[in-house]
């Protein structure tokens, strides 16, 4: 029976800035108003959300690095704000971007430095830094300053730092930004390669192919508040936009189509342009299995040229609801 | 100490020299300024019709501003640089306390400001040929420890306030040359006015420097290099107590704040 690796109730997070020399004034931010989710062991569960929706903050609450304003938090059982340092021994997190690595060091150097950080035994160390660096495939220049790696190269370090000291659970806050297509795929094939080890994942991102890829649910949040919580698939479904069919076909054939498609009794658009030597039909529905039975025939008896279908991706999905709750 | 702090401290020491003490700007407040203090200082003598230099005023002088400077400077500017570069952050929330990383990284600070005083007492054996015959050798290698320990728990205490926010930190700086002024870095204490002559009582550094200069001199009895030891080791040891209790405040008042990613 797998158990919760985290459980957030009521998350809040104020942050209070005074401005001003002589009239010192008040200013505060809300950047989590109220969340609530639970991630099971095991589980890779993405957060995804505009810039200042507070993903990252939420990310820093669950790692000890900021405290909550109101609600609970609890990372492997244990509180966040009360079991601090038992916390810290059993997570690991890397936040995007190039920052938080001694650039003057060469990359087996930090790892050694936060091996220390994190209390490792010289020989376990000695064991990991070296099976880390080849996982993330900087085993060849583990000697070089940091200050000369790549951000993709930087970012892979993130990772093996995070995962020095074996944690159970990860955060990983935009891995992928910065990272080439290449080096990106290679970076979710080690994500999914942590979550088939055993080890809960947390992934924040703006790529919606990456959570779609990798995540088993995805909640999204904007202004500090969860919009949706659910798996790729359910969270699909809750669009109720159209379809879009895009078919290539010989104009003589046009007619029988058209035909067929009447029986939907106007409930799809059509539109006709030409593609020399053919003609290109666009189709937008709300009933695509429907249209998919009647496009049948004409695929078996090989009269389509070209199909095309644009389902709803879970970027729609996060555009309608971000850009719904903006409207 | 057991095992794992000692690897901890060893690690920290090397990560610290190779990051900031070897740094241009570091071996500038380690060398170059002690070096135009001292230098300026041993010149003015001869100018004076000194055959030597004033080797407490002038030549300790000059090395104990290095340290101090370097102290200032280097401990306040780790934690700007930590927060500029997203690893003061890693550090809070590794399972190690930004406590320890901050004494051990003072220490190194301290240690390699020593640098600073040897150079200058080289410079005035081999260039203004300073006889040492008559040094109480013992006396200055004990005050020259508390003025290590006396420096390391104010630095210590300091680099809280770099912690806290980047504006406290900036103030700290502004510190190194008051210190110098009302310690006697350069000049006896004696010349300083009452007020200030009570200030410098609250700083280990003062009790311990007036010890080591009367060592260098050669004139001091043990009762008195115990006053002085005994009030440099109480108030460092003061200075500790008061850097650990805002240590584990700060420590909570920034992740409330979230000051430490703020760049």
């Amino acid at each position: 029976m797998k158990h919760c690796a985290i459980d957030v109730k009521n998350l809040q997070k104020v942050f209070t800035t005074r401005i001003g020399f002589w009239s010192r004034k008040t200013k505060t931010t809300m950047a989590v108003e109220d969340i609530s989710f639970q991630v099971q062991e095991g589980e890779l569960f993405g957060l995804l959300g505009p810039n200042g929706a507070g993903k990252t903050t939420t990310v820093k609450i669950l790692s000890t690095i900021l405290l909550p304003t109101a609600g609970s938090v609890s990372v492997l059982g244990m509180d966040v704000v009360s079991d601090t340092r038992a916390v810290r021994e059993r997570i690991g997190f890397t936040f995007g971007g190039a920052r938080g690595l001694y650039g003057r060091l060469s990359g087996r150097d930090n790892l050694r430095y936060f091996a220390e950080l994190y209390g490792l035994e010289p020989a376990l160390s000695r064991q990991r830094i070296p099976e880390l660096l080849e996982l993330v495939g900087l085993a060849g220049r583990s000697g070089d300053r940091v200050e000369t790696y790549s951000s993709g190269m930087q970012q892979r370090l993130h990772l093996a730092r995070a995962l020095l000291h074996d944690p159970e659970l990860v955060y990983l806050d935009e891995p992928t930004v910065g990272i080439d297509p290449v080096g990106a795929r290679e970076l979710r094939r080690t994500i999914k390669g942590l979550v088939a080890c055993g080890k809960t994942v947390l992934l924040t991102t703006h790529y919606m192919a990456e959570a779609e890829e990798l995540c088993d649910r995805i909640a999204i949040i904007d202004k500090g508040r969860l919009m949706a919580l659910d798996t790729p698939a359910a969270l699909k479904k809750r669009i109720t936009g159209d379809t879009l069919f895009e078919i290539e076909m010989k104009a003589e054939d046009l007619p029988a189509l058209q035909g067929q498609l009447d029986s939907l009794n106007g409930r799809l658009s059509l539109e006709v342009t030409d593609s020399y030597p053919n003609k290109k039909v666009s189709i937008r529905t709300a009933q695509p299995e429907r249209v998919m039975q009647l496009l049948s025939p004409f695929l078996s008896e090989q009269r389509i040229q070209g199909l095309e279908v644009h389902p709803h991706t879970l970027e729609d999905v996060y555009v309608s609801i971000v850009q719904g709750e903006s409207s | 100490m057991n095992a794992r702090w000692l690897r901890l401290f060893w690690r920290q020491v090397d990560v610290q020299l190779r990051i900031r003490t070897f740094d241009p700007y570091s071996l500038l407040l380690f060398f170059l300024q002690p070096a135009i203090f001292s230098g300026v200082g041993m010149v003015l003598s001869r100018a004076a019709g000194q055959a030597q230099p004033d080797l407490v005023y002038t030549v300790i002088g000059g090395g104990m501003l290095g340290m101090w400077s370097g102290l200032v400077f280097t401990s306040t500017f780790d934690i700007t640089r930590d927060r500029r570069d997203g690893t003061l952050e890693l550090i809070v929330a590794s399972p190690t306390s930004l406590a320890m990383v901050e004494a051990v990284r003072t220490f190194t600070n301290v240690v390699a400001g020593l640098a600073s005083m040897a150079a200058a007492v080289a410079a005035a054996v081999f260039l203004f040929d300073y006889p040492l015959a008559s040094v109480d050798l013992p006396g200055a290698l004990v005050s020259l420890g508390m003025i290590v320990f006396g420096m390391w728990s104010i630095g210590v205490f300091l680099a809280n306030f770099p912690v806290w926010s980047r504006i406290t930190g900036s103030y700290v700086e502004f510190l190194e040359i008051p210190v110098a002024l009302v310690c006697g870095f350069m000049y006896p204490i004696g010349i300083l006015p009452g007020w200030m002559q009570a200030i410098s009582t609250a700083i280990p550094i003062r009790w311990a420097l007036e010890a080591l200069d009367t060592a260098l001199l050669g004139t001091g009895g043990i009762e008195y290099y115990l006053r002085q030891w005994g009030m440099a080791l109480a108030l460092s040891l003061l200075f500790w107590g008061l850097a650990h209790w805002l240590g584990l405040k700060i420590h909570d008042r920034i992740r409330v704040s979230g000051e430490m990613s703020a760049i």
